[in-house]
């Protein structure tokens, strides 16, 4: 086990790298913290995708933050 | 939202991508965005500047989304170009970006929303000046080495002592404890690297946790926080994350610096 930190190999500003790994950038890009399931099935129910309305868009975020644990995850 | 939607096959809709001022329009020139039907271009309302594609309104209907995010490719290939063009917009100029899949039926409706919105924008582009987003993860082994059983030597496991039962409900106990303190110590790692990662933050937020498909089977992960942070601290938070790394043991992942895409929702 590595206890260093892995930073980004970040060639310029805000221009983020070719190899963003994907759920990073979903929970970005979708703003709102997507779960991702082994088959990347998203809980779309909890993700109003598709906005039509720019107060839905502005005012959906940080809504839900998780319990730590929620998913009983092993330790 | 789909009862809004267009009725024609043939209609178009407007996707957008980023609201900006001030573009260099050169930056999304070439760009191919979501779709190959017309390039990316800019829209303009007084100072704010929408960075936008016309796309195929039957293409970006929700059903066609809700099948989309079922499909990795496609949802890597969607993701990937939406930022593309909101990281070029924001390397020329200050930039909020909007989440993947926001359209309107219309250019029209969209000059509307910039004009109503116009306010939020500004106080977005205000919050966001200087900053970049930084994500940091946190991880903890998931299996340490188990010793609960070491602590009896083969000659006591050969056969049943007196008291063997007694042992073993110790040792049970033991191991329940163990876990425990494991999970505490996880939390507290978790914890005190969010404290300190937000004290030389603008604002923070904490995403959800990944699972164990992703995050891998020989770790968890107790903290996925992402942070404003003004550029002239980011070596700052470089060297942070480095020393808490080493001072809790931890595992910690620094990603960034990110367009601010977590932080333009809340003004």
């Amino acid at each position: 086990m590595t206890h260093g930190v892995v930073p980004w190999d970040s060639p310029g500003p805000l221009d983020g790298p070719i190899g963003v790994p994907l759920v990073d950038l979903l929970d970005r890009v979708l703003a709102t913290g997507v779960v991702i399931s082994g088959d990347l099935v998203i809980a779309i129910a909890d993700v109003p995708l598709v906005r039509l309305s720019l107060h839905a868009l502005l005012s959906s975020v940080s809504e839900r933050v998780p319990a730590p644990w929620a998913d009983g995850g092993p330790l | 939202m789909t009862e809004r939607g267009p009725e024609r096959s043939d209609a178009n809709a407007t996707y957008v991508f980023a609201v900006c001022r001030n573009p260099d329009p050169s930056a999304v020139a070439g760009l191919p965005g979501v779709t190959d039907k017309a390039p990316v271009s800019t829209l303009s309302l007084e100072t704010l500047t929408a960075i936008v594609q016309t796309v195929r309104a039957c293409e970006f209907t929700n059903e066609a989304w809700q099948a989309r995010l079922c499909d990795q490719r496609q949802l890597e290939r969607y993701a990937r170009a939406h930022h593309d063009v909101v990281a070029a917009v924001a390397a020329c100029c200050p930039t909020v970006p909007l989440p993947m899949a926001t359209l309107y039926q219309s250019e029209e409706r969209v000059r509307d929303a910039l004009a109503n919105e116009a306010d939020r924008f500004h106080a977005a582009l205000k919050r966001i000046a200087h900053h970049a987003e930084w994500g940091v993860k946190v991880y903890v082994p998931s299996c340490p080495p188990d010793d609960s059983n070491r602590s009896t030597t083969p000659a006591d496991r050969s056969r049943p002592a007196p008291g063997a039962g007694l042992a073993y409900l110790d040792r049970k106990r033991g191991a329940q404890e163990r876990r425990e303190r494991r999970q505490d110590e996880a939390l507290q790692a978790a914890e005190a690297v969010d404290a300190e990662v937000r004290s030389l933050a603008t604002a923070s937020r904490r995403l959800r946790l990944h699972g164990p498909q992703l995050a891998g089977e020989r770790r968890v992960q107790v903290l996925n926080a992402t942070y404003l942070v003004a550029e002239h601290r980011a070596a700052e938070l470089t060297l942070l994350a480095q020393a808490l790394g080493e001072r809790t043991g931890a595992q910690i992942e620094l990603s960034g610096p990110w367009v601010p895409y977590s932080f333009v929702g809340e003004v």
